[in-house]
């Protein structure tokens, strides 16, 4: 079976959706989450393309502080952080210790009819990663994403995972939300 | 240091903002180095505007009140999150934006931008409000509670004779 985002992200639902605090990138990934398994914990950001790694942080920076504090997921494509590539950087530098950046790369622009970004060539996501000055960053594929990721749940990070999967989607729908909606339920949720 | 940096701090702090973003501009120089030391606050520079936006919605998600500190010529690189991010969620977010190609300007190519950025935030839809008396800081320090109440990006610009530079 082709291992594509959509199945990766079913396999780690179990262990991320409703204990961690989610953003989910523009476009079919949002739609993915929403399908697998709906949460007030996850953010889905219907615009903005390149930002859910910046939201994320700016989410775990003003919780790590508190007791026990919540651990964040930016979940990320390719394509998406080739957009914003400062963001590397801002987390090397400003991350915090509850911060995970899921970048999934499936080497397509796959919302837009998987066009392929540099990923599919020449250009390693890690490694732009590792010189930004983070230093928890792993390169998983397929199944082998899940262990990683509980494990990055349970230590200091910031970590970044650079999760190679198959580019295509499944069909889904838009989400049949309200932006008020999502936006008030995520920080009710958050409390 | 001039004073002026130290009471616009004063002021945001003083209406509750308490995180910040910033991308440099000369301006704005005083004002960071002020950031960068306030250990009262949570504060983190970044590489380019939009990132900025997206950490302060972040930060407004987790309950902080949120300020991105910034040049009016990063509303030309703005623009799109401005709409899908700032506006389609109703995020208060306050914008400190040095209004550079004001007169005191020395950089000619600072001009066309200058020009163009009332006109932008118009169209996109940004309350703004200008500003060139320093003698005005306690009104720019409400717009942290203004933009509470609009729930949307407020920005205040503020030019040359503001930051007495000109």
């Amino acid at each position: 079976m082709t291992y594509r985002r959509y199945e990766l992200l079913k396999d780690l639902a179990p262990i991320m959706v409703d204990k961690a605090l989610i953003v989910s990138n523009i476009g079919f990934p949002s739609q993915e989450v929403y399908d697998i398994q709906d949460s007030p914990k996850n953010f889905y950001m219907l615009g903005s393309m390149g930002l859910s790694s910046s939201i994320g942080l700016g989410l775990a920076q003003s919780l790590v502080n508190e007791d026990d504090p919540q651990t964040v997921i930016s979940i990320d494509g390719d394509g998406s952080v080739l957009m914003n590539l400062g963001t590397l950087s801002t987390i090397g530098n400003y991350g915090p210790k509850n911060y995970i950046l899921l970048l999934v790369d499936n080497g397509a622009y796959g919302s837009t009819g998987d066009q392929p970004t540099h990923t599919s060539g020449r250009t390693d996501l890690a490694g732009m990663a590792r010189a930004a000055g983070i230093e928890s960053v792993h390169v998983t594929h397929n199944e082998g994403t899940k262990a990683v990721l509980e494990q990055c749940m349970q230590t200091d990070g910031p970590h970044v995972i650079v999760a190679k999967v198959a580019p295509g989607s499944p069909k889904l729908k838009p989400i049949p939300m309200d932006p008020g909606y999502i936006r008030d339920r995520f920080k009710l949720a958050i409390k | 240091m001039n004073n002026i940096s130290q009471d616009l701090l004063k002021e945001l702090k003083g209406n509750g903002a308490d995180y910040f973003t910033s991308v440099p501009c000369k301006l704005l120089g005083d004002l960071i180095n002020l950031l960068a030391e306030d250990q009262s606050i949570l504060y983190t520079p970044v590489a380019r505007e939009e990132e900025g936006l997206g950490l302060c919605a972040g930060a407004y998600l987790a309950g902080k009140t949120p300020v991105i500190v910034m040049q009016n010529t990063g509303i030309g690189t703005i623009i799109t999150s401005l709409f899908s991010l700032g506006l389609f969620y109703n995020l208060p977010i306050t914008m400190i934006v040095s209004h550079r190609g004001t007169p005191g300007e020395k950089i000619g190519t600072q001009v066309p931008m200058s020009n163009a950025t009332m006109p932008l935030l118009d169209t996109v839809g940004i309350p703004y409000f200008a500003y060139s008396d320093p003698g005005d800081v306690k009104n720019v320090g409400r717009l942290v509670q203004h933009a509470q109440v609009a729930q949307r990006p407020v920005a205040a610009l503020l030019d040359f004779d503001f930051w007495g530079k000109a």
